[in-house]
């Protein structure tokens, strides 16, 4: 869904944001998407204006198919976050690799998400 | 699950170490770097995720004591040095005398506050960004405040501070002075400073420092200023300037708090308002020389009192005041309109006592002064109304229509209208006016509304049944003399009266407009019945009046009839017997008129219109020729008319503007030695005469005795028969609560004097209506404590038959 992977060269614009994973990933996902984690947003707040904020670009300390399943997350949060109850909301367990889960569940801590 | 159904399990691989290769100094010293470059703005080449993650490794590492500790203290040693640069450099010198430079200097301080503020908070908003992991997870731990609010207590440590905090208080003060003294000044730089103590607070207290400091010194100024202020204010300017300036002090005031001020403080200082402006000047405001209250009402200044009020409604003593200062001014008016009265009335009594001789240009004795009298009560009662009028208005304009000042109206006027003992007889006699034929040329319309205002102000009167007494006697005047503007009207007035005081009020007049119609009747009867049988000479018009509706008033005179008339009223008695058995006719010849045809040596006919009493007179003439002369003591003799009487009729032929006898010697006066003659000379342009009768008057004092001593025979009746209605109803009642029984029920007529009502509960006790009870009550034991208690014994129908009721 949000990976345009590789370098596709496309511009910053303003409600898409870049993240680049350590393993040199790079992931365009709606800051829509990426706001739903506090640690992000703090990270891509405008007024606090840090370097990540000022270049639109996050380089997170993760390997890719980690930062590809926290993105995955988020989106899945935005999405269903505001959702009635009633409404039938897919597991997410379902979908996390047991591979990557004590990556990933450390990664969570970190994004506070 | 997912993995449940897997068979393989795959290897799960060990996440990335962080850490132990890490050292946590070094860690610190490139992350305190970074702080120390986020303090300064300069954010921009940080990279947040490096920061972020070195904090969430020291707090992973059990280094986050270190990290907290390490952070304040850089936060405060920034601010220590911003303070130094931005806020010490514009301390005000404190030795500017001009206002305005002084403000200007408190403007410089409180922005250059608010900037240290900014700047803080925008550098701890991002640490609390970048610190975020150590909030979440350290600060709960260690039980110490997140650095948002660790930074807003550092803050208040090292700035809110002597000398800086007197500083900032001292120049917000100053700011608010100079827009008190009608300055202006720049609310953003206040309201600016005021936020940020609104949101400092101690470590956990919920008081913020605007309360705790600031607010108790804004409200300590204002207290002094404003006392200061009303004082002044009070001294130099009149009541309507002072009113209007405090309430634009509590405009001000309001507008202050709302706009850089806290609404809390709103509660208080308009406090301060009421108690330093309002409260201690009330009466002085209202007493207030050429300005008070009553110049005020006198003016009509509705906006004005429409303040007044408004203001004086916001303090609990403001109301009261107002309605005393308002009916002391209502009851003064009123003395005055009474004292106009007395004096006037005074001046013509004087007048009169000297001698009719010199004064009076008419009908001789009473005429100028019962003339005067009149207007006077006239003008009497449109005068109340008048002022009736201008309080109801100001009332409903300015008073916002308040009940209770309405009621303290009402009140006072009751009470003046009461002083004045004659008020029953006034109203009564301006109704009389009102309702009489040919007056004023008012429509009807018009004579109804005054009528209307006139019930107001009867409502007022406590002796309603002199008022009715009086009433009575005039309605009677008019009904008699036919001088009603109309039966509509008059019904009327008596709708209006039974509306006030009930049916038993007015049962007696509408007797009488009863008996008119009966007499019409009959009198339809009696022509009739003359058509068929021989007619006397006389045309004969007589209205038949039940004694008991009918005040029988007036000088109650006798008068032998000559022949003539005599054949006539027998006549009348005759069918009006033969019609009611057993009734009873007395002729009231006093009240009557006639109509009386004479020829003059002009050869001009007239027709008269004379008193019944003066048409016997003027018959005696009738067989004698012009020179002649009838002596006084003749026609005394003649008519047996008794001398008052008898004075005044001739004085009304002989004296008055149409002059039908001559008097012999001429003069105003009629004495016992007068003689009369015949005028034939009199000639007059119109067909018809009136012949003075004496128009309703305000009684003199002997008149007014008469009626007090009816009255209050009336009222002795009316208390008995009270008396005796409630002790049938109640058998036994104690003494005291019998008199209060009575006096309730008679206070819609009149207010019962307790010692009268007691005299007639002894009379009645005298004559064996009741009979009083000493009975010991069993609680008291001590003899002084008996109770009084009243039995009815004796009911009309059970005569003889005594009742013993006990109590208990």
């Amino acid at each position: 869904m949000e990976e345009p992977q590789g370098e596709k060269s496309s511009q910053p614009q303003d409600d898409w944001v870049r993240f680049i994973s350590s393993d040199g990933y790079s992931f365009l996902v709606k800051r829509k998407v990426a706001l739903a984690s506090p640690t992000l947003r703090g990270m891509l707040d405008v007024s606090s204006n840090f370097a990540e904020a000022a270049m639109n670009t996050c380089r997170l300390e993760e390997r890719g198919i980690v930062v590809e399943k926290l993105l995955e997350y988020l989106a899945y949060k935005s999405t269903f976050e505001s959702a009635p109850k009633k409404e039938d909301i897919p597991d997410f367990m379902e979908r996390i690799a047991p591979e990557i889960a004590l990556e990933l569940l450390m990664a969570a801590d970190y994004y506070d998400s | 699950m997912s993995t449940a159904r897997r068979i393989v399990k795959p290897k799960i691989k060990a996440p990335k170490k962080h850490g132990p290769n890490i050292s946590i100094d070094d860690t610190w010293s490139k992350l305190s770097v970074n702080i120390a470059e986020i303090l300064n703005h300069r954010a921009e080449h940080l990279s947040f995720e490096e920061n972020h993650r070195y904090a969430y490794n020291m707090v992973l590492w059990k280094a986050g004591e270190t990290l907290y500790k390490g952070t304040c203290k850089l936060l405060a040693e920034n601010l220590d040095k911003l303070a130094e640069q931005d806020i010490k450099s514009v301390f005000p010198s404190g030795s500017i005398d001009d206002p305005i430079q002084r403000s200007q200097e408190g403007e410089t301080l409180l922005k250059a506050v608010r900037k240290v503020w900014d700047d803080h908070t925008t550098a701890l908003s991002r640490l609390r960004d970048v610190l975020r992991y150590m909030d979440r997870v350290y600060t709960k731990q260690a039980g110490v405040p997140e650095i948002w609010d660790a930074g807003l207590l550092i803050f208040l440590e090292h700035i809110i501070r002597p000398p800086f905090q007197d500083h900032i208080i001292a120049a917000i003060l100053t700011q608010i002075q100079t827009e008190r003294d009608g300055y202006v000044i720049n609310r953003s730089a206040v309201k600016g400073c005021v936020d940020v103590l609104l949101t400092l607070k101690e470590r956990d207290s919920s008081v913020t420092i605007y309360k705790r400091d600031l607010e108790p010194a804004i409200l300590q100024e204002s207290e002094l200023f404003y006392k200061t202020e009303g004082e002044k204010l009070l001294e130099i300017s009149a009541a309507p300037e002072y009113l209007q300036r405090v309430e634009s002090r509590f405009d001000s005031e309001e507008s202050r708090t709302h706009h850089y001020l806290s609404s809390q403080t709103s509660a208080p200082l308009r406090r301060i308002l009421e108690n330093y402006l309002l409260s201690p000047h009330l009466y002085a405001i209202l007493h207030k020389l050429h300005s008070g209250l009553d110049f005020m009402i006198d003016g009509d200044k509705l906006e004005d009192l429409l303040r007044l009020y408004r203001l004086f409604v916001m303090v609990p003593e403001g109301l009261p005041s107002l309605k005393k200062a308002l009916r002391e001014s209502v009851i003064r008016r009123g003395k005055d309109i009474n004292a106009a009265g007395v004096t006037i009335e005074n001046m013509t009594q004087a007048a009169d006592d000297e001698g009719g001789k010199n004064k009076g240009k008419g009908k001789g004795r009473p005429p100028t002064s019962a003339v005067q009298t009149l207007q006077l009560a006239l003008k009497w009662v449109q005068d109340v109304l008048d002022l009736k009028d201008r309080f109801d208005s100001i009332w409903a304009k300015s008073f916002k229509s308040d009940r209770d000042v309405e009621a303290t109206l009402n009140e006072a006027f009751e009470t003046f209208i009461n002083l004045n003992g004659r008020s029953p007889e006034f109203i009564s006699l301006f109704i009389d006016d009102h309702l009489k034929k040919g007056m004023k040329g008012k429509s009807e319309n018009e004579v109804d509304a005054v009528l209307d205002k006139t019930i107001t102000v009867f409502r007022f009167i406590s002796d309603k049944d002199i008022f009715e007494t009086h009433y009575k006697k005039h309605l009677a005047k008019r009904l008699l003399q036919g001088r009603s503007i109309s039966d509509d009207a008059e019904r009327g007035m008596l709708a209006k009266l039974k509306v006030e005081c009930g049916t038993q009020f007015t049962q007696r007049m509408e007797g009488m407009f009863h008996d008119m119609r009966i007499s019409a009747d009959t009198m339809k009867a009696y022509h009739k019945h003359l058509a068929q049988t021989t007619a006397p000479d006389v045309e004969l018009s007589v209205i038949i009046q039940t004694s008991t509706f009918w005040p029988t008033s007036g000088s109650q005179t006798t008068c032998a009839f000559p022949e003539l008339l005599a054949k006539a009223t027998k006549s009348f008695e005759q069918f009006y017997l033969s019609r009611h058995t057993g009734r009873r006719l007395t002729w009231q010849k006093w009240l009557g008129n006639a109509d009386v045809r004479a020829t003059f040596k002009s050869g001009k006919t007239h027709e008269l219109n004379v008193s019944t009493l003066a048409m016997v007179i003027l018959l005696l003439f009738e067989d004698l020729d012009d020179s002649d002369f009838l002596t006084y003591e003749d026609i005394k003799s003649a008519t047996s008319i008794s001398d008052v009487e008898l004075q005044r009729q001739l004085q009304s032929l002989a004296c008055a503007k149409f002059k039908i006898l001559k008097k012999h010697p001429p003069g105003r006066e009629v004495s016992m030695n007068d003689s009369f003659s015949f005028n034939a000379d009199f000639s007059a342009p119109l067909f018809k005469i009136k012949i003075g009768t004496i128009a309703s008057k305000v009684e003199n004092a002997d008149e007014r005795k008469e009626t007090k001593n009816r009255v209050d025979e009336e009222r002795r009746y009316q208390m008995e028969a009270c008396i005796v209605r409630i002790m049938k109803d109640r058998k036994h009642m104690p003494h005291n609560d019998l008199v209060n029984e009575v006096t309730r029920q008679l206070t819609s007529r009149f207010l019962p004097n307790p010692l009268d009502i007691k005299k007639r509960i002894e009379g009645l006790i005298e004559r064996e209506y009741l009979e009083r009870w000493t009975i010991c009550h069993p609680l008291y034991s001590t003899f002084h404590s008996c109770q009084l208690i009243f039995c009815k014994v004796i009911s009309r129908r059970a005569k003889n038959r005594n009742l013993y009721i006990s109590y208990h």
